[in-house]
């Protein structure tokens, strides 16, 4: 299937360098709406779903291919190949900055900088690692996710899970904000949450900015610090907001601070 | 209209006063149901009694102190971070999330919840407004149907395995079928060759050679005999093969069953010099069948020469050849008074191929076993009664829906 299809491609804005924005577990593209407005003018923004949210081609998610976060870069890589990119800012949040880094990691001449909105290689404790959970803590959240799917999921499920050839089953599910179907859902919150890149980290070469919520339950402090430490060209910005979605909760000092990362200060030019 | 509705203007004022008696505070303070007010980034600004009650907090120990999501367990709190606070950013509000909260002693207790997000003058958001409803009943009936879709779901998966092993041991037994067919018809046909050379051999010898042994005469017609058994037996193994590779072409057609029966008792009559036997057809029934019309005569051939050969012997045969129409078959009924079968011993191995029964009287063990598989094809089936020195019935049920001629077929019936 077309990559611009699938992952339900928008472009809009007239500048020359590409800013390829892809959202986190839970929500779509919409969740941007906040930030597109700021970079529209200067850059070529393109907003894409993955595969199994928003408006994205449902019926070829395929839970083999998708149970690694890989089948996302590619995904990606596709949607830049089918466009002709090279050199793009490519802007992820949480589970998509691990995605994004992945994709760089493939092809790194695609890419010019990452924006990485409140990343995190590894959501479990492990050792000395502080990732913030516990496997039972997302075994609950898989429970969670069960428990309120329960209204509306039964008679659309079956339907849609392998009928590549009837897209206008998924696009009467996406109605709303940010939903989709529970099977996936469940299944790419198992992806997301169970996933360990933290080896991955040295293996990107491209210069990467980490947003920082100073209070994330998602992503703490000390995991934003790890990051930073282990990614060889990045630079940390912790933004003054809580929550983990500081594109929504503090959408201008995100702005400022991609912003600023993007266009290299006057003194430097001089 | 003072007059009019005396009712009205005596409740009115009761009504008013109770009304009036309903305090504001005291509403939000003991609503059936918890409230909280937060800010955006979920730290508790105002928590009701009810919420409180609920929870065994106190007041001091929440407000500004602790957040929304920290009231949930894990899985509630992760929820809400991911999904719960993008959709309020984005829409407002929330309806109908499903979380369980974390009461002071450890203790849970499942809740639904609804929120709305405020915003000031500029549209930045001031706080959050929450309900929460105290769903234990409706939680543990919803855990039931999440058990029952699980199970459901398992035992799909199980049956579509079952189903693909069906699949492939249906294939395997179609393979083995058609192996077994091709091992007859080889057999048949190799062995053929060189029993006919024998016979002429033996042709042979017996006009040119003089035996002086007094018994040779006996032991050369038991020879004779001998070759003639296997001569039928081979005869009869080709028979099967070509009767099945010839149904699978032929079309099944109308036959109507007594011209078609007469015809076989005459053959039959001139070929076993049988004429004592008597016969009595009864076909009012059901005057035809659909089947292939080979088929339905080596059928029809092979149970009324049962019958005759396997007469008792001091009884004039009797073979009788009837139909009755059941649901949507067909059953024609063959009923001899013969020597019968013991079905108790035998009947597991009565459509078996070269199983004979009565070893007195000649046969080669392959006409129950046709008849059986020809039925089948027709997608019918055979059933036996039989009773040792009183007789034996078999009854065929065919059919009538799913075997009717094809429309072009039917074209020539239509025209009569």
């Amino acid at each position: 299937m077309d990559a611009l299809r699938r992952n339900n491609v928008t472009v809009l804005g007239t500048g020359s360098q590409a800013m390829v924005l892809v959202h986190g577990f839970g929500c779509d593209q919409r969740m941007w709406r906040l930030i597109t407005p700021a970079f529209e003018a200067c850059h070529r923004i393109v907003l894409l779903d993955l595969v199994g949210a928003g408006n994205s081609a449902l019926g070829v998610y395929d839970p083999v291919r998708y149970s690694s976060l890989q089948a996302h870069a590619e995904d990606v890589l596709d949607v830049l190949r089918a466009l002709n990119l090279h050199q793009v800012v490519l802007v992820g949040h949480s589970v998509s900055a691990i995605i994004g880094m992945l994709a760089a990691i493939r092809e790194p001449e695609r890419f010019a900088c990452l924006v990485l909105v409140a990343p995190s290689p590894s959501f479990i404790n492990d050792g000395d690692y502080i990732g913030g959970f516990e496997r039972e803590d997302i075994d609950e959240l898989l429970e969670a996710m069960d428990n309120n799917y329960l209204g509306w999921s039964g008679s659309i499920t079956p339907v849609i899970m392998g009928n590549p050839e009837r897209p206008e089953l998924a696009e009467e599910l996406n109605t709303s904000f940010c939903q989709t179907d529970p099977t996936i859902a469940r299944h790419f919150a198992r992806a997301t949450f169970l996933a360990d890149h933290r080896p991955d980290l040295p293996r990107l070469h491209t210069p990467a900015l980490i947003l920082q919520c100073a209070q994330d339950t998602l992503a703490p402090r000390q995991v934003g610090e790890y990051m930073h430490e282990h990614l060889p060209d990045s630079e940390l910005i912790v933004l003054d907001t809580s929550g983990h979605c500081p594109h929504l909760s503090a959408p201008q000092a995100t702005v400022a601070a991609i912003r600023q990362y993007l266009v290299p200060t006057p003194t430097l030019k001089l | 209209m003072s007059t009019a509705s005396p009712h009205n203007k005596e409740q009115l004022p009761e009504l008013d006063l109770r009304l009036t008696q309903e305090n504001l505070d005291d509403l939000y303070e003991h609503a059936p149901c918890g409230y909280c007010t937060c800010l955006p980034d979920g730290t508790l600004v105002k928590v009701n009694q009810t919420l409180l009650g609920w929870l065994g907090h106190t007041k001091a120990e929440l407000v500004a102190r602790r957040c929304l999501q920290q009231l949930f367990t894990v899985g509630g709190r992760l929820h809400y971070e991911t999904y719960g606070v993008p959709m309020l950013l984005l829409q407002n509000h929330v309806r109908e999330f499903s979380y369980t909260l974390r009461r002071k002693d450890g203790s849970t207790l499942p809740v639904l919840m609804n929120a709305v997000l405020l915003r000031d003058n500029d549209s930045q958001p001031l706080a959050v407004r929450v309900t929460l409803f105290n769903i234990t009943e409706r939680r543990k009936y919803e855990q039931e149907l999440l058990r029952a879709k699980q199970q459901a779901e398992e035992q799909r998966e199980q049956l579509a395995r079952a189903n693909e092993q069906l699949v492939s041991k249906n294939e395997q037994l179609s393979r083995i079928n058609a192996d077994l067919d091709s091992f007859v018809y080889t057999a048949s046909h190799d062995l053929k060759q060189p029993i006919d050379n024998m016979a002429g051999l033996f042709q042979e010898l017996r006009h040119t050679v003089t035996f002086h042994d007094p018994e040779a005469t006996a032991m050369l017609n038991m020879f004779a005999e001998a070759l003639q058994q296997i001569l039928s037996t081979i005869k009869g193994l080709t028979e099967v093969v070509q009767l099945q590779r010839q149904l699978e072409q032929v079309p099944v057609e109308m036959i109507a069953l007594r011209p078609f029966t007469e015809e076989i008792i005459r053959s039959l009559q001139q070929r076993l010099d049988e004429h004592q036997a008597s016969f009595t057809l009864d076909f009012e029934a059901a005057p035809t069948v659909c089947m292939a019309r080979s088929g339905l005569h080596s059928m029809l051939y092979n149970l009324l020469s049962n019958g005759l050969r396997y007469a008792e012997p001091d009884r004039a045969p009797h073979i009788k050849v009837s139909t009755t129409r059941a649901a949507d078959n067909v059953v024609l009924s063959v009923q001899d008074n013969g020597r019968g079968i013991d079905l108790a011993r035998h009947g597991r191995e009565l459509f078996q191929l070269f199983r004979r029964f009565h070893p007195e009287v000649t046969g080669s063990g392959m006409g129950l076993y046709l008849v059986n598989r020809l039925v089948n094809q027709a997608g019918g089936r055979v059933e036996v009664d039989s009773a040792v020195g009183q007789g034996t019935t078999f009854r065929v049920h065919l059919p009538m829906g799913g075997f009717l001629p094809t429309p072009s077929s039917s074209a020539n019936g239509a025209a009569e």
